[in-house]
Formats: structure tokens, C-alpha cells, sequence
């Protein structure tokens, strides 16, 4: 309760006070002593709260809900009565006359109970007018024994369910113990009339002048604008309720959990930016998408589901900051999937993608420039790719004059597999070239081989040549290719190698002169033999 | 006999697995090879050995590299189907055990498909080229005909430097 409300804990003090008819109230209406009854404001609801556990009668519950909210109505106008220095001197007057009457309202029916109540809030209303500062009520007496009334102990309970409107409560009893006398009349005036304002808090109330008050008789008065101009707390649960002030009659809840939504919103409007930033930084942080963009669709997935209100304000501001945080990094992207876009480049999803391959391609460009030889001094991706391809077609032809020979040599082979293995495979005898293939001139090659065959020696010779000798340059020339193309397909075996001279070129005639056929000859070529070391007869 | 060290592409273990494997076909070829000492062995009978010793060679080396490539499947795969075909155009076999090789079908189409995507990447031209050379390319993007063409590299270098050693320690 807020200690400021003097008027309110007046207030107070005089509903107890009005609930206790047989206190010499009138003069104590409008005590000083109502802050007592704001500090007693606990035990007071714990005593309202006594009272409605008593055996309340239940059938109340069922006029409970008007019956409450007028209940409450008469509270607030109460406050605002005291708090205005408005008084209906007639009211006054009757305080004294409306505290004898006051057991009967209390004692009548809960309608007319509450009625009387009602208009005990008026003629508190008009009592309120008394100089606050000139009440002073005595020490309240217990207020349990005031309700005797089981409806009212148990409005008298539900008002003090709301933590600022134990004061109202208490200007409701203040009303009620004024204007007690006053109200009789009207009596059908408070109750028939479903327009009672919405009770405001009594802080509201305790902003209000006077005459936004004077609202005997007149409901609407109640809560005017100049209500719902006061405290900044007001504005937070007054607004709305005092918006709907004469219209709303319905529960005091509902204006109570606008306020609270309207609090809620604003609680909730922080909440997503909150959000937005951490969903923000959850996707960068633990996983970045392949794409900017990406990552903005999925925050914006993340957070509109999330929240309702401000969601597209939230995300849009995480979009902004997602961009910017994107796009400034220029971290290269680490994994497929990990792939954030650079600085200053396209943040599309189909350019990351792109991007990503290219640079896949790249690396593994670079892989084969290391395992092709001659690739080194050759720049550009078209480059690269014919000299790949023409080192793979150098390498197939090499295994196929190879497998040539070991036709050639098959017959002859005998097989020692374990001398082959621990002599050849762990010591591997003649070092690929992967430089240039110079064709070596050496003609001491094999001669002495006996032409089992007319390919055996040849192919000891060629393989021995072929061992150093595998020109690149020749076959990056149009020479080896030509002749390569030229010649036809395992279809001439029949031919001597004569014939299949004539296709050779001048280098590699001396290597065609073995009686192959052509097939394989030109594939012996390849290896550059050199032409002097090819004059094998048949 | 295998290599401790089991990685395909470690030219050491394949190496050494693919020289086991090819001894083991040549030796075969040799067994089924006619014997013929006289040097009229028809070239044809001559050229056939070849044709087989590298197809040994080939299958040898794609089974050195394992499975797990997919060049080595595909050379695997093309050596039986050529097989197959060629006993089809020997008459052995009817057309309809030819249509069984649908997979080896589908492969060809999905092979013209493929090629006309690749042309867009960068190095169009050569990746036609490089397509035909590596087994089983044209049914790969650029990326994988890359990678395939460099494991081939690897395995092709291998090869190569077994059969020499072998023609050489046998052409001695």
C-alpha cells in the first residue's frame, strides 16, 4: 500500500470503521487513522479473508459477481471522495445518521446490502469530501465483528483479493458507514444501474478531484478521463480498465489481465529482441549455414513462432544485424557445410554454393598439379586439364604396351612369385620419369635379346627405354598422336611389320620394324623409343 | 600378402596388393595361353594374350584399388559387360542374357546425361576428354571426375611401375 495514499488508507480505516456500526464513526470517517488501517491493510484482508472462510452463505456466489464489482465501484468512488476535498455537506451531515442505519445494510440481504453499500459509497462519497486530513478515525475496531453480513464479508474478501483495493475496499466501507442513511432511496439506483465503473485502483481514485467524484447518483461520473490521468502505475492498470470504464461492468479481471498484457507486451517486446539476438547468435555461432541468407530465414523461422508481438520489427533488426555480421567476417568457408559469405560478396545461397564448388575445384586442381608431372609451369584451369588428360592417356598407353610385353613374355615366364615380389615390389626397379621424357639415345638396349617373338625383344627394349623415357613433349606434340590415331585398331594382325612402317613416323619407324602390329606398335611409340634403338628385325 | 597398411590409395599397399593380383592373372593367362613356341603364332593369338594381359592388368589394378572407388567399379564393371558382349557377338550367349546387363545400360545413358551437365562446368572441353579416359567418369560432376582422375592417376602410375618391373625382371 502505498503510504502516499492518505486518503486511501483514510479510506480504509473508515470501511472498517463502516463496517463496525457501532463505533461513534461519523467524526471518524475521514480519519487520519486510515493509514492505520492501509498498515492494517494485511490484517485486514487476512480478516476479510476470516470472514468469508466463516460459513459464508454460498448462495451469494451467484449475485457475488455484480454484486463485487459494485462492491468495488463504490470502494474506488470512495477513494476518490476522500481524495477530492469535495463533500456533499448533506452527506456529512448523515454520517452519523448513516452509521445507525448501518448495521441493516449489513445485516439485510446481500443485495440490499450491497446496495446500501453503494450507497454508503456515495454518502461516503460525500462524506469523502471531508477534509482528509480532518478524519481521523479511532483506533479501528476489529473488523471482524462488522461482518456480520456474510455477503459483504464475503465482497468484503474478494476486495481484498486486489492488493491496492483493500483501499477501496475501505472506501467502500467508508461510503457505506457515511451515507448510510442517504442511500435507502437509492438504493435500486447503485444496484439496477449495471453501469458502475469499473472500480480503479485507488491510486487512480486518489488522483482524481472531487468532482470527477461526486457520483451520487450518477454512475458515469465516476470514472472520467481525469481519472485515468494519474499516476504512471495507473496508466499502466488504470488505462485500460478506465477506458472501458462505464461499460465495462464485467469482471475487474479482465481489466486487470489487460493490464497485465498490456505489461506483458511490453515485457514481451523485449523478450523477442532478446530472442532475435540469440537466435541470431546461435546459428552463427554454433552452426553458420551455408548461406547469409540462410541463417536470416532461419532465424526468422525461429523467433515468429516464438513471439507475437513485434516479431517482424524483431527480425527484421536480426536480419540486420545477421547480414552485417555475415558479410563482415571474411572467414573462408571451412567445410561444405560451414560456409559463411565473405566480405563484400554475394550473399545469395546459389553464389555461396557456387563459390564453395569452385573452390573445391580448386584444391583439387592443385592435387593433380602435384600428381601430373610438368603441371607446375602450366597455369589455368583449361591448361591443367590437358595436361591431365594427356598424362592419363600417356600412362593407359603404358599399360598396354606393358601388358604387350608380358604377353610376349608369358610364355617364358616362370613365375618365381617369391623372388619376383621381395626383389621387384620392395625395390622397384626403374623410376618412373615424371619429368620431361627425354628420349634417351642409348642404343645398348637388349640386343642380345633372341626374338622368340618378333615383339619380345622389342618389348625388352621398349620396356627398357620406356623406363626413362616417356616424353611428355612428344606427346603433347601432335606427332605421337597422329600416328596413335592413324593407326588402326588390332585389326591387321596379319600384316607384316613392313607395311606397318610406313605409318610410323621417322622416329619411331626403327621401333614399328618389329613385326608388331600396328596396334601396339604405336602404342610402343608412345614411349618415345628412340630410333635408333628399334632396328629389331624379325 | 597383404600391406599393413590398408589404404587404398597408399600406392605402397596397392602396390603390393595389385602385383599379387596381376601375377596371379598372369599366371593364369599363361596356363591358358596355347603353348606355342613357334613364332607363327598368329599375331592374333599374340594380340589376344595382350588384350588379356591388360585386361588382367586393369582388373588386377581396380581390384588393388578396391571397390570403393568409383573409377575401379566402373573399369570392373565395363571389363565384364565387354566380356559378356563379346561372348554375345561369339554367338554364345542370346540377346536376351544382353538385356539382363540393364544396369551396365543404364550406365551408358545416365553417362550421355551426365556429359551434357558437365559441359557447363568450367573446363568443358577437357572434361569430355577426361571423362572418356577415366572409367566410369562421364557418370560423376567435375568435382568427382577430379577426384577419380587423381586416385587413377595414382593407381594407373602403379600399375605401370609393376608391369615394367615385371617385363623387366622376366625380360632378363
Amino acid at each position: 500500500m502505498e503510504g502516499s495514499s492518505t486518503p486511501l488508507t483514510q479510506n480504509s480505516s473508515t470501511f472498517a470503521i463502516g463496517i463496525h456500526p457501532n463505533d461513534q464513526l461519523p467524526s471518524c470517517f475521514l480519519v487520519a487513522g486510515w493509514e492505520d488501517a492501509l498498515d492494517r491493510g494485511d490484517p485486514f484482508e487476512s480478516a476479510l479473508s476470516s470472514m468469508v472462510s466463516s460459513p459464508v452463505a454460498p448462495p451469494l456466489a451467484a449475485g457475488e459477481g455484480d454484486d463485487a464489482v459494485m462492491i468495488r465501484e463504490l470502494i474506488g468512488r470512495l477513494g476518490s471522495i476522500c481524495d477530492s476535498g469535495q463533500t456533499s455537506p448533506g452527506s456529512y451531515n448523515n454520517s452519523a445518521a448513516n452509521t445507525s442505519c448501518y448495521n441493516t445494510p449489513l445485516n439485510s440481504p446481500p443485495k440490499l446490502s450491497l446496495s446500501m453499500a453503494d450507497q454508503h459509497v456515495r454518502g461516503g462519497g460525500g462524506g469523502g469530501g471531508f477534509p482528509a486530513p480532518g478524519c481521523h478515525f479511532p483506533g479501528h475496531p476489529p473488523f471482524v465483528p462488522v461482518m456480520a453480513d456474510p455477503g459483504f464479508a464475503h465482497r468484503a474478501a474478494r476486495f481484498s483479493s486486489f492488493g491496492a483495493r483493500n483501499v477501496n475496499v475501505a472506501n467502500l466501507n467508508s461510503g457505506l458507514g457515511l451515507n448510510a442513511s442517504e442511500f435507502p432511496g437509492k438504493q435500486g439506483n447503485m444496484l439496477d444501474s449495471g453501469r458502475f465503473c469499473r472500480v480503479p485502483s485507488s491510486r487512480s481514485l486518489k488522483a482524481n478531484d472531487g468532482s470527477q467524484i461526486c457520483v451520487q447518483g450518477n454512475d458515469r461520473i465516476f470514472l472520467q478521463s481525469g481519472i485515468s490521468a494519474s499516476t504512471p502505475e495507473n496508466g499502466e492498470m488504470g488505462d485500460s480498465r478506465e477506458g472501458s470504464s462505464i461499460s465495462d461492468q464485467v469482471a475487474h479481471g479482465e481489466m486487470h489481465a489487460r493490464g497485465q498484457i498490456d505489461v506483458n507486451s511490453r515485457k514481451r517486446k523485449s523478450i523477442p529482441k532478446g530472442k532475435a539476438r540469440e537466435s541470431v547468435a546461435s546459428p552463427q555461432s554454433a552452426k553458420d549455414s551455408e548461406v547469409a541468407t540462410e541463417n536470416e530465414e532461419q532465424m526468422t523461422k525461429k523467433i515468429k513462432p516464438a513471439e507475437a508481438d513485434g516479431n517482424e520489427k524483431d527480425t527484421v533488426n536480426g536480419d540486420q544485424k545477421q547480414s552485417k555480421e555475415s558479410s563482415k567476417p571474411p572467414e573462408p568457408p571451412k567445410d561444405y557445410i560451414h560456409v559463411r559469405a565473405r566480405r563484400g560478396q554475394a550473399t545469395d545461397s546459389h553464389s555461396l554454393a557456387e563459390r564453395v564448388r569452385r573452390e573445391k575445384i580448386s584444391q583439387k586442381m592443385k592435387a593433380l598439379q602435384d600428381l601430373v608431372p610438368g603441371c607446375n609451369k602450366v597455369t589455368g584451369k583449361a591448361m591443367m586439364l590437358d595436361e591431365i588428360i594427356n598424362y592419363v592417356q600417356s600412362l593407359q598407353r603404358q599399360v598396354e604396351f606393358l601388358s604387350m610385353k608380358m604377353a610376349t613374355l608369358n610364355p617364358r615366364m616362370d613365375f618365381n612369385l617369391e623372388a619376383f615380389l621381395s626383389k621387384d615390389i620392395l625395390h622397384p626397379r626403374g623410376p618412373l620419369p615424371d619429368s620431361l621424357y627425354p628420349v634417351d639415345s642409348s642404343g645398348s638396349m637388349s640386343y642380345g635379346y633372341e626374338p622368340r617373338q618378333g615383339l619380345m625383344p622389342m618389348l625388352s627394349v621398349v620396356s627398357s627405354n620406356m623406363d626413362t623415357q616417356f616424353p611428355a613433349d612428344l606427346l603433347n606434340s601432335g606427332i605421337h598422336r597422329n600416328a596413335s590415331l592413324n593407326l588402326p585398331v588390332m585389326d591387321n594382325y596379319g600384316e607384316a611389320p613392313a607395311p606397318g612402317q610406313a605409318l610410323w613416323e621417322d622416329d619411331l619407324q626403327s621401333v614399328v620394324q618389329m613385326g608388331l602390329g600396328q596396334n601396339e606398335s604405336h602404342r610402343i611409340e608412345q614411349g618415345s623409343l628412340d630410333a635408333g634403338q628399334m632396328k629389331i628385325e624379325l | 600378402m597383404k600391406n599393413p597398411q590398408r589404404s587404398p590409395t597408399n600406392p605402397g599397399s596397392v602396390r603390393s596388393r595389385f602385383t599379387q593380383v596381376f601375377l596371379q592373372s598372369l599366371l593364369r593367362i599363361r596356363k591358358h595361353s596355347p603353348a606355342s613356341s613357334s613364332s607363327s603364332s598368329s599375331l592374333g593369338e599374340f594380340l589376344k594374350r595382350c588384350h588379356r594381359v591388360k585386361v588382367a592388368a586393369y582388373v588386377s589394378m581396380a581390384r588393388a584399388a578396391g571397390t570403393r572407388r568409383a573409377w575401379s567399379r566402373a573399369m570392373l564393371w565395363r571389363v565384364r559387360h565387354d566380356a559378356h558382349r563379346h561372348r554375345l557377338l561369339q554367338g554364345r550367349c542370346s540377346r536376351s542374357s544382353s538385356r539382363e546387363r540393364s544396369p551396365g545400360k543404364k550406365k551408358r545413358r545416365t553417362k550421355k546425361k551426365k556429359k551434357r551437365r558437365d559441359d557447363q562446368e568450367h573446363g568443358f572441353g577437357n572434361a569430355e576428354k577426361l571423362q572418356k579416359l577415366v572409367p566410369g567418369g562421364e557418370a560423376m560432376d567435375f568435382s568427382c571426375l577430379l577426384d577419380e582422375t587423381a586416385h587413377y592417376i595414382k593407381c594407373l602410375v602403379t600399375q605401370v611401375k609393376v608391369m615394367r618391373s615385371i617385363a623387366d625382371f622376366y625380360s632378363l
